[in-house]
């Protein structure tokens, strides 16, 4: 009996220490393989995450330790403070007019493009270098020129007789000018509706059209419903892209949102608070707020997304 | 005979859309090599003289000149590329091919993360790299990157090792070949299409990249090209538009040098995963 009962227990060891090596075996070596994403999303992700949504109740200065003042900055952004209004101003305008503009243009030229032309990688090459070019600065030190009082647009509309304003610095016209640059990326979303047009088969329109619709009608019936999908994806990727759009506010008005406040962008109004008045505290509650922002606009997208997007099954 | 007409429209069309895309471009090109006083009031070409002097004027127009912003720019991309395509390949691989437990929490994490504005982990992030001594250092611009930060190129790459035959490492597996082997003599090699888009995509953003360097580099000779060219704006005032533009015809050179003789890579890249922007 008793030797049993040992040599279960050391049966019971050496399976239990099996199922540890087993275990071991099995599993650390793709946490290995994990292990530098996974000491990233740890160390730069989820904890400044935590640490972000903590700081944002508090007042912190960088230089005295963080002290709590509760729900204070999330009050004085929605009651009492005229810059944050602005920003949600402009950043609204800045998205809801550039990225249906953009979108518009992408489909358009991909539309032309696909109808196999010669000359297609060309002109889809010239069409994407700006996207491409589009975030650098030396572009928004172009656009500041091309939109100043003695810029090329006024220069081009005085042949017309017209004497154009100084658009980079009038209040009524600035965010305008960063709305046109925006448009004029519209390389890379129409590089992904080439692609998508691709896809579509074309005996759908010859059927279509032996059946006595017009091309018109085909373009809403049978290209529209089925790109959706893309049209989609197209749509949350340049959305929240320009929920966040930066560099181009940033250089034209040096770094101030001016005139006016009329190009402070939210990331760029976050940005001085932060590390230009060192209001760390405030700008978290800023940054949880767009978090907030992003993630209402994803989930109502996604929500939505089945009345209007096909997916082909 | 519709369809010649129509096809020819569609030609004017794009040749002008074409035009007014480059115009900019082409005048910022052709600005670069004027004389000062013709930049705004002639056409868009030189008239008379073509010249290099912007281009010297700009370079050493600061304290320090535009070579040390150039060296620090292509260290710090250079180093961003190796990290990302280290860090990436091997989170990649896990995800593609090796059973572990939670993975698939872990995967949903990191498609998470291609969600996540970086301005709500911005602040702490500038904290822990404060704390840790790193600023006007390089390191707070290059050590996420071998973290693998940019989980967008752990997703490509997910997707493009998904796609070779599991029988090739099945068959390595046979031969008693480890999964590190497997990972470095059969994975990689058969994925050179998705590294170099990761790799070009890596460089363009890393030069491209102001944020960054505007929050961790204070001192003048640790500029990248991005700092340096704003603070010509800056510091030169709305005089010397020459150099300006001069410089900011630099500062693309490389992108549009990479665009060149990558163009393919960069398409379908983007065609086939959408990339950002």
């Amino acid at each position: 009996m008793t030797i049993n009962a040992a040599d279960a227990a050391v049966h019971n060891a050496a399976s239990r220490r099996s199922i540890w090596s087993r275990a071991w075996e099995n599993h650390a070596p793709g946490y290995l393989f994990l292990l530098p994403w996974l000491i990233g999303f740890i160390g730069l992700t989820v904890g400044p995450i935590i640490s972000s949504f903590y700081l944002s109740f508090t007042n912190f200065d960088l230089l005295t330790p963080a002290r709590w003042v509760g729900l204070e900055n999330y009050q004085r952004m929605f009651t009492n403070d005229r810059n944050f209004a602005a920003a949600m101003r402009v950043t609204f305008t800045f998205v809801l007019f550039s990225v249906p503009l953009k979108l518009a243009f992408a489909l358009l030229v991909a539309i032309l493009l696909n109808r196999g032309m010669k000359g297609l990688p060309l002109y889809r090459a010239l069409f994407y270098l700006p996207s491409l070019l589009g975030a650098s600065v030396a572009i928004a030190i172009l656009w500041r020129q091309i939109f100043a009082g003695d810029g090329l647009v006024n220069q081009f509309l005085a042949n017309f007789g017209i004497i154009g304003p100084s658009w980079i610095s009038n209040p009524n016209y600035s965010l305008w000018t960063l709305i046109i640059l925006s448009v004029w990326q519209f390389g890379s979303p129409m590089i992904i509706f080439l692609a998508g047009l691709r896809q579509i088969p074309q005996d759908m329109y010859e059927a279509a059209s032996l059946d006595g619709a017009g091309k018109w009608r085909q373009f809403w019936k049978i290209t529209v419903p089925l790109l959706t999908p893309v049209i989609f994806f197209n749509a949350i990727i340049q959305t929240i892209n320009s929920f966040q759009s930066f560099t181009p506010a940033f250089i034209i008005s040096n770094g101030t949102g001016s005139p006016i406040n009329s190009t402070l962008f939210y990331a760029l109004y976050l940005y001085n608070e932060a590390f230009s008045f060192f209001r760390m505290g405030y700008a978290s509650a800023l940054a949880w707020f767009l978090l907030f922002l992003i993630a209402c606009f994803t989930a109502f997208s996604f929500l939505t997304s089945k009345y209007w997007v096909h997916y082909d099954d | 005979m519709r369809k010649r007409v129509f096809s020819v429209l569609a030609h004017i069309v794009l040749i002008s859309a074409s035009i007014l895309m480059l115009y900019p471009l082409l005048w910022l090109l052709a600005a670069s090599f004027k004389p000062d006083n013709q930049i705004f009031n002639t056409g868009i070409w030189p008239t008379a003289d073509w010249s290099l002097d912007a281009y010297f004027r700009g370079w050493n127009a600061m304290r320090v000149s535009f070579s040390v912003f150039f060296m620090n720019s292509f260290v710090i991309a250079i180093l961003s590329i190796i990290g990302n395509l280290f860090a990436c390949s091997m989170a990649a691989y896990a995800f593609a091919r090796m059973e572990f437990k939670f993975k698939n929490f872990w995967f949903a994490m990191m498609l998470m993360t291609l969600m996540l504005p970086s301005q709500v982990t911005i602040i702490p992030q500038y904290v822990l790299f404060r704390d840790l001594g790193w600023i006007n250092t390089i390191l707070p611009l290059v050590v996420p990157k071998f973290l693998a930060v940019d989980a967008f190129f752990i997703f490509l790459m997910v997707q493009f090792f998904r796609g070779i035959p599991r029988e090739l490492d099945e068959a390595a597996r046979m031969d008693g070949a480890g999964p590190w082997r497997i990972y470095w003599k059969i994975m990689l090699p058969l994925s050179t299409p998705v590294l170099v888009t990761a790799a070009i995509f890596t460089f363009i953003w890393t030069w491209d990249d102001f944020f960054g360097p505007l929050i961790f580099l204070n001192r003048m000779q640790d500029y990248t090209v991005t700092l340096g060219l704003r603070t010509f704006v800056d510091s030169t005032g709305e005089s010397d538009f020459g150099g300006l533009f001069a410089m900011s015809v630099l500062s693309i050179v490389p992108i549009f040098l990479f665009f060149l003789i990558f163009q393919r890579f960069l398409i379908e890249g983007i065609a086939t995963t959408g990339m950002k922007r």
